[in-house]
């Protein structure tokens, strides 16, 4: 099940790519630098879904306590974080030419690595703890904690960039877009989605592997 | 719980100094850092006052279940009778009261030292200073409980709790900035109601987690 | 304006070298619990945590 789920996933990165850098136009304003908006956008989205899933997972732990939850929680924090991280690192990439430089504290930007710590901390929570059963515990308070600071952190983070200071910054998929465009990353976001799911079933498979190795 | 807390602390009181003796030696770094440019310190006067509340409470919360842990008395904290809420409410109550003790007195010798007149603004201050140091302790009082148990607990409580604690961060120096620049509270309504949103957030998260921290 | 490609290969080269790493990763990881797990006898715990022993060091982190 797994591997057909690691098949589909690459088969829908392999179409992403083409609909990226094939079908997609060469974008008007920004030239084909704009290309990474295929990577960063579908990064970003996957890592706040990773992160709901923390929170749903954590919730459903708290409550019915069955290690298949926590297991889900863990996996999905893990590959959330890659994810996250990839997504400054892409968006710093592509602001480098475009903005001028490799890091602002733009409200998307500041948001992102805001989260980014937080989730890092989750995992870090979890390294630090010994008890198992006292790990998954505190980890899902602390997931359900941090996702619900998370509208609270967009809310200031932005405020604070754009109140009293004109917005500057180049929003990515703004207003309109062209259709091609649109498709190409409606098709990258299905396809990074997928590849969240095969990594976090593999890894919630490794990690029932590991608690049962060592019972 | 409260009562209990702030008898400990009036009598062994160490916490409290050493709390005041590090703010004062934020001070004086602070001081020298800016080296007494009137324009610069006016501008960073708001992130300097709440970085010396930031620091100040990280370092007395980090101590808040001290007592508890030092002398093996974490098992009487899981096995007393009643709602766990109860002793984040207590704790918590002894947390924000020490807070508030170091931050007036933080207060008076910011103004003092850098020459602020802080009297015309002081009850929207007290009102920003009040809502941010909730917030605070509200999450700093359950993540303390969190990392009692951890290792490398020093480090792994300001890593967890200052990210989390962002939006209160940016509501109140944004606030403390406003009132300091003389700009009336009104103009600063949305930080005040992120603030306040933030602390109802908060405060009621600690009540529903607190008892599955406090199982084992 | 110039396109910059070497700034998009630099990114998209970022995450395959990432998320091809991550995978590589848990292959291995994989790879070594079976072959640990086909030289032990699995007892199921109750719980499905398994507690701590004496030792309380875990082999695999």
């Amino acid at each position: 099940m797994t591997t057909l789920l690691g098949w589909l996933a690459a088969l829908s990165l392999a179409v992403g790519a083409v609909m990226g850098f094939g079908v997609a136009p060469r974008e008007v304003t920004q030239g084909n630098v704009q290309r990474i908006m295929y990577l960063h956008v579908p990064t970003a989205w996957v890592a706040y879904l990773a992160f709901g899933v923390v929170l749903v997972a954590s919730i459903a732990y708290l409550v019915q306590r069955r290690p298949g939850a926590d297991r889900v929680a863990h996996a999905s924090a893990e590959v959330g974080v890659i994810f996250t991280g990839l997504t400054i690192a892409a968006g710093s990439i592509w602001g480098k030419p475009t903005w001028g430089t490799w890091w602002t504290w733009d409200a998307r930007l500041t948001s992102v690595a805001v989260l980014f710590v937080m989730y890092l901390g989750y995992l870090l929570l979890r390294g630090m703890i010994d008890d198992p059963e006292r790990a998954a515990r505190y980890c899902a308070v602390l997931g359900i904690v941090a996702a619900l600071d998370v509208p609270l952190v967009h809310f200031s983070v932005y405020w604070w960039r754009t109140l009293h200071q004109p917005p500057s910054v180049l929003k990515p998929g703004a207003a309109t877009m062209p259709p091609a465009i649109l498709a190409a990353l409606l098709v990258n976001l299905a396809a990074f989605t997928l590849l969240y799911v095969y990594f976090v079933a593999k890894r919630v498979r490794l990690l029932r592997a590991e608690s049962e190795a060592l019972a | 719980m409260a009562w209990k807390d702030l008898l400990v602390e009036r009598r062994s009181k160490e916490t409290l100094n050493a709390l005041l003796f590090f703010a004062l030696a934020l001070l004086f770094v602070f001081q020298f850092a800016l080296d007494a440019d009137r324009e610069r310190l006016a501008a960073v006067l708001p992130g300097l006052l709440w970085l010396a509340f930031i620091l100040s409470g990280m370092l007395g919360l980090g101590r808040v279940f001290l007592v508890e842990r030092e002398n093996d008395c974490w098992e009487g904290l899981l096995l007393a009778p009643g709602d766990k809420s109860a002793i984040y409410l207590g704790k918590l109550a002894g947390s924000l009261a020490l807070m508030f003790v170091v931050e007036a007195i933080v207060l008076a010798l910011f103004a003092l030292f850098f020459n602020v007149d802080l009297v015309p603004v002081l009850p929207g201050l007290t009102l920003v200073i009040a809502l941010g140091t909730l917030g605070f302790a509200a999450i700093g009082t359950l993540f303390a409980a969190m990392t009692a148990q951890a290792r490398a607990r020093e480090l792994l409580f300001p890593v967890l709790l200052l990210p989390v604690l962002v939006p209160v961060l940016l509501g109140t120096v944004k606030a403390t900035e406003a009132l300091l620049l003389r700009e009336p509270l009104a103009d600063v309504a949305h930080w005040l109601k992120l603030l306040v949103a933030a602390d109802v957030i908060y405060v009621v998260a600690g009540l529903l987690t607190f008892d599955f921290i406090l199982e084992g | 304006m110039a396109d910059h490609w070497n700034f998009v290969a630099a990114a998209y080269g970022l995450a395959v070298l990432v998320l091809g790493g991550y995978w590589r990763h848990l292959r291995k990881k994989e790879r070594e619990l079976m072959t640990a797990g086909a030289q032990r006898s699995r007892q199921p715990s109750s719980s499905g945590h398994p507690r701590p022993g004496p030792a309380a060091r875990h082999p695999l982190q």
